[in-house]
């Protein structure tokens, strides 16, 4: 047990004053802090010595939530990024430089935090967060989001979300998410089977641009048709099986040529190497000062949920800086149909004369839903399933045929994907 | 040809093919969202900060990324442990003791080799009393404060407010939780406001010669299935304005069954019930009824008078009030369209690629013909001006006068002194008006005593009620704000300097690149709860 002298230096790191702005924090409460805060040396103590916080992604949010938690006085960070630092990062995501493009983002971010904040301890994953098991994800206090993906979120707040257990209160990890695009941002804090969780806002999501196919392959009308001919047709015909590696200058090199005869071909104006990129890569805009506001949001929720400081966010934060400064706060709610944290199943009213084929696709469409390749199956019956091959053989001849052929007015539909790890369960009801 | 050997091809295919550069690579994400035009606006500026706070670093930090040209940071201070502590500009504890400014720019410099940067160790308010301080002060694009002392800013503002061609000046303040900026500038002219309220017309209710030709000759019933469903939508629209006015003495459809009328008309086009073209026609067809000549907050601008009657080139939106002046006199114009002139952007529709290149092709046509007539306007009325002015000016200006926007400010605060519009404000925007309040009521105080010592709840409200009045009842909110800057009068916090530093930085992007709208008026921040809110706007 550490003496009262030993705590208010913190740590042998900790000079005098050095916690000078945050201190005035925690050292008395608000007016509309909650009676259970602590203040003064328990907090302290808890934050700077016993919370463990896991930062996922340290891309253009990462980097700012690193910086951001090590000022606030966390000092046992762990970070999670697959990626490695391309020249394109180098415009916001400012823990890099020019000699490090090609390394791990989270090594780099990890190693420049420790020796720019001095005492903090950041513990580098270079690597996929499926990596990890739920022991992994157990041992950390919160859990702060900064990923560009729809999937990895999808995919830790499902595991977050099966990870709590009633019995435990320790098992409850709060979720903190950010997101950016161009001047647009969003930060939420998501207790999760508390509050709504990602899953819940999943038609909240914008929905991408696909191009109809027919007009890709016959009437092309703007030079993103071209370019999706190029990528999406000419690409698998010209290289079979070689995979487009949307990072290597030659195919894009090669994509942009032959987007842009297509499109004098056809008189369309306007195919350049950037816009090319942006439709190949699906690329976001994105900016240091939007980053900034959202990271420093989620660090501000972690840093009053940690604390008691101060009430956190609830829980929904959502920014638009366009057109001067609009926000909104509100509180998202629970969906009871979750297939996460709900717990009811997804009624979907269909026509007794559809296909199952027609179903997929319908699935695959749904804001709501956003499932790519599903496997089907009735408590009865395997519908369809992507894989293996011998039984995608054997259950495509389902594809074809009616629904009601098939399944039964109110029964219920378990549909999986290997890019989800939970299942959704849905129920048939014929118009 | 087998797939190997093609892919041994895609060196040779992609050989002449040159990939961006560096620099282009780069800043990808941004060029994305304000161009080579926001660009290079961005590396022709300079900023001015007037202190070396946390906050001030992470403003610079996102300006400096984005690759400003040049930043100064004019700072006396040296860093204390406590801002060794709580900014990640400076080194940590070796920073200690050493002109923090001069510790900040080198670390700020790091980001980005192409900026420029440089520290002037000197104070800010003894520099504005001289006649050297106050020439370089206003010779920046602009100049950024955070919780500087009361009386310099009274007095920084007061300046720089004088001057019409001084650079605008953007006021931060915080304490903890709590924060609040303010950019004061006389005038803010956004050409590329980027916002999607406003369309740009297609001119389906005042077709120029080109559609009205095209729909007028065209006779549906003698076309086979596949170009039937390939008419663009505009033409349908134009041709079924036309079969309307014919039966309605001239007139548009305006009343709603009128509307739901002509809907159904477009909709007894179609040969087939699954066309999509004409679904597009019945889905679009609110661009008749909602294609005014000229926008409403575009026609106020038309006769807006200029703050200055210089129309020198280098007078500050001289340029943007000489294009505005000859927008009014196009759409004046007896021989013109009566209406904004053609942007030439058209969306995708339901057509094949011959009829979309077509009309692309008309679109552009005409709107070259129309911004040809507004450049003659432009020479006639501004023959001293209009040579000075970039072509690409003018086109970015004709392509947006949909939706241009002119804001008009005022010095920072001067609404403080207006207890009718505070009193006013704080009934229909407590919780921002009250932590507005509280922070002018913080700055007050610390005025006196910089470390916070006599920062009392009392001593708040007391100067609260000052601001607004006597005898004005102040609401629940003043509680919540004066409370939380009682407990934290002088806190910097980490979270609220980098959310402040994302802010700040975007706004003043905003008003260097002439790209989105800035705010107008007090953008006021609250930590606790989470929200921002705008007043005196
Ligand atoms: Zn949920």
């Amino acid at each position: 047990m550490a003496t009262e002298e030993a705590l208010s230096n913190g740590n042998e790191t900790d000079w005098s004053d050095r916690y000078y702005h945050i201190d005035q924090i925690l050292d008395k409460p608000g007016p509309r802090t909650d009676p259970s805060f602590l203040a003064g040396e328990e907090v302290k103590r808890f934050l700077r010595e016993t919370c463990k916080i896991l930062v996922i992604g340290a891309g253009g949010l990462g980097c700012e939530i690193l910086a951001n938690l090590a000022l606030s006085g966390f000092k046992d960070i762990h970070v999670i990024d697959m990626d490695t630092i391309d020249i394109s990062n180098l415009n916001r995501q400012f823990l890099f430089r020019p000699k490090d493009v090609g390394k791990s983002k989270a090594i780099v971010a990890a190693e420049f935090i420790m020796n720019r904040v001095p005492g903090v301890k950041v513990t580098p994953y270079f690597g996929r967060i499926q990596d990890k098991d739920e022991e992994y994800y157990m041992q950390f206090n919160l859990v702060i989001c900064g990923l560009d993906s729809v999937e990895a979120r999808r995919w830790i707040n499902a595991t977050l979300v099966h990870m709590v257990d009633p019995d435990e209160p320790e098992s409850l990890k709060p979720l903190i998410d950010g997101g950016t695009e161009g001047f647009k941002g969003q930060a939420r804090v998501i207790l999760p089977t508390v509050t709504s969780c990602y899953e819940c806002s999943l038609d909240m999501l914008n929905k991408q641009t696909a191009f109809p196919i027919c007009t890709i392959a016959n009437t092309p009308r703007l030079p993103e048709h071209c370019i999706e001919w190029a990528s999406v047709l000419e690409w698998p015909r010209v290289f079979k099986d070689k995979k487009m590696d949307t990072d290597d200058p030659e195919h894009i090199g090669w994509l942009y040529k032959t987007a842009s005869s297509r499109a004098k071909e056809f008189k369309i104006e306007g195919v350049t190497w950037s816009l090319t990129q942006g439709v190949v890569k699906n690329i976001i805009p994105a900016i240091a000062s939007t980053n900034a506001i959202i990271a420093a949001s989620c660090c501000n929720e972690a840093f009053k949920i940690a604390t008691s400081s101060a009430a956190y966010l609830n829980n929904y934060f959502m920014l638009i800086g366009t057109d001067g400064v609009y926000s909104f706060t509100f509180e998202h709610q629970k969906r009871d149909d979750c297939p996460v944290c709900g717990g009811q199943a997804i009624t979907v009213n269909v026509s007794k004369e559809w296909t199952l084929e027609r179903l997929i696709e319908m699935l695959v469409e749904k804001q709501d839903v956003q499932i790519k390749k599903p496997s089907l199956a009735t408590p009865k019956r395997q519908l369809y399933f992507q894989a293996p091959p011998q039984l995608e053989e054997l259950t495509r001849p389902n594809l074809e045929k009616t629904l009601s052929e098939l399944v039964d007015d109110g029964e219920y539909i378990t549909v999986t994907a290997s890019s989800l790890p939970f299942d959704l369960t849905l129920q048939v009801k014929y118009d | 040809m087998s797939a190997v050997s093609e892919s041994q091809d895609i060196e040779q295919a992609t050989a002449a093919i040159q990939p961006p550069d560096n620099k282009t690579r780069r800043y990808d994400r941004q060029l994305r969202l304000w161009a080579a035009s926001g660009q290079n606006a961005l590396e022709a500026s300079s900023v001015l900060v007037l202190s070396s706070s946390a906050t001030l670093t992470a403003v610079l930090k996102n300006l400096v990324l984005p690759g400003i040209g040049h930043f100064t940071i004019l700072d006396s201070a040296v860093a204390s442990p406590a801002d060794a502590g709580n900014n990640f500009f400076l080194a940590g504890p070796s920073s200690i003791g050493k002109p923090r400014a001069q510790e900040a720019t080198s670390l700020l410099r790091e980001l980005n080799d192409s900026v420029e940067g440089e520290a002037i160790l000197k104070d800010v308010g003894e520099y504005l009393k001289t006649d050297e301080g106050r020439a370089f002060i206003s010779s920046f694009s602009l100049v950024i404060t955070h919780n500087l002392r009361k009386d310099t800013l009274d007095e920084l503002s007061r300046f720089l407010w004088a001057g019409f061609n001084n650079p605008p000046l953007m006021v931060v303040r915080s304490a903890g939780f709590l924060a609040e900026f303010f950019i004061q500038y006389h005038e803010q002219c956004v050409a590329q406001p980027h916002t999607d309220e406003n369309v740009p017309s297609l001119r389906i209710v005042r077709p120029f010669p080109a559609l009205t030709k095209w729909a007028s000759e065209l006779d549906l019933d003698s076309l086979d299935p596949t170009e039937h469903g390939h008419v663009p939508f505009v033409i349908i629209l134009v041709k079924a304005v036309g079969e309307w006015k014919d039966s309605h003495d001239g007139k548009l459809p305006s009343t709603m069954p009128e509307r739901k009328e002509f809907k159904e008309h477009v909709v007894a086009m179609r040969k087939k019930i699954d066309e999509e073209n004409f679904d597009e026609a019945e889905a679009q067809a609110w661009r008749i009824w909602s294609d005014p000549p000229v926008p409403n907050a575009v026609q106020s601008l038309l006769t807006l008078t200029p703050l200055t009657t210089s129309m020198s080139p280098n007078t500050p939106n001289a340029i943007f009030h000489a294009l505005l002046q000859t927008l009014n006199a196009f759409v004046a114009a007896p021989n013109g369209p009566g209406c904004l002139p053609l942007s030439g952007a058209l969306p995708d529709m339901r057509t094949d690629t011959e009829s979309y290149v077509k009309l692309q092709t008309a679109y552009k046509e005409r709107a070259a013909f129309e911004k040809a007539r507004f450049k003659e306007l432009l020479k006639e009325g501004f023959p001293a001006l209009a040579p000075t002015i970039d072509g690409e000016e003018i086109d970015t200006f004709v392509k947006n006068a949909h939706h241009v926007r002119v804001l008009r400010g005022q010095r920072w605060s001067e609404w403080d002194a207006d207890k009718e519009a505070l009193a006013s404000s704080l009934s229909s925007s407590p919780r921002e008006t009250a932590t507005h309040l509280a922070l002018s009521a913080l700055s007050t105080i610390l005025n006196k005593t910089p470390d916070g010592s006599t920062v009392t709840v009392e001593a708040l409200r007391t100067e609260v009620q000052k601001l607004v009045g006597e005898g004005v009842e102040l609401p629940e909110e003043i509680g919540s704000a004066i409370g939380e800057l009682a407990r934290a009068p002088t806190a910097d916090l980490p979270n609220t300097a980098a959310f402040l530093g994302g802010m700040v930085a975007q706004e003043a992007i905003k008003v260097i690149t002439k790209q989105y709208v800035p705010v107008n008026g007090y953008c006021v921040i609250d930590m606790v709860d989470m929200w921002t809110g705008t007043i005196c706007g």
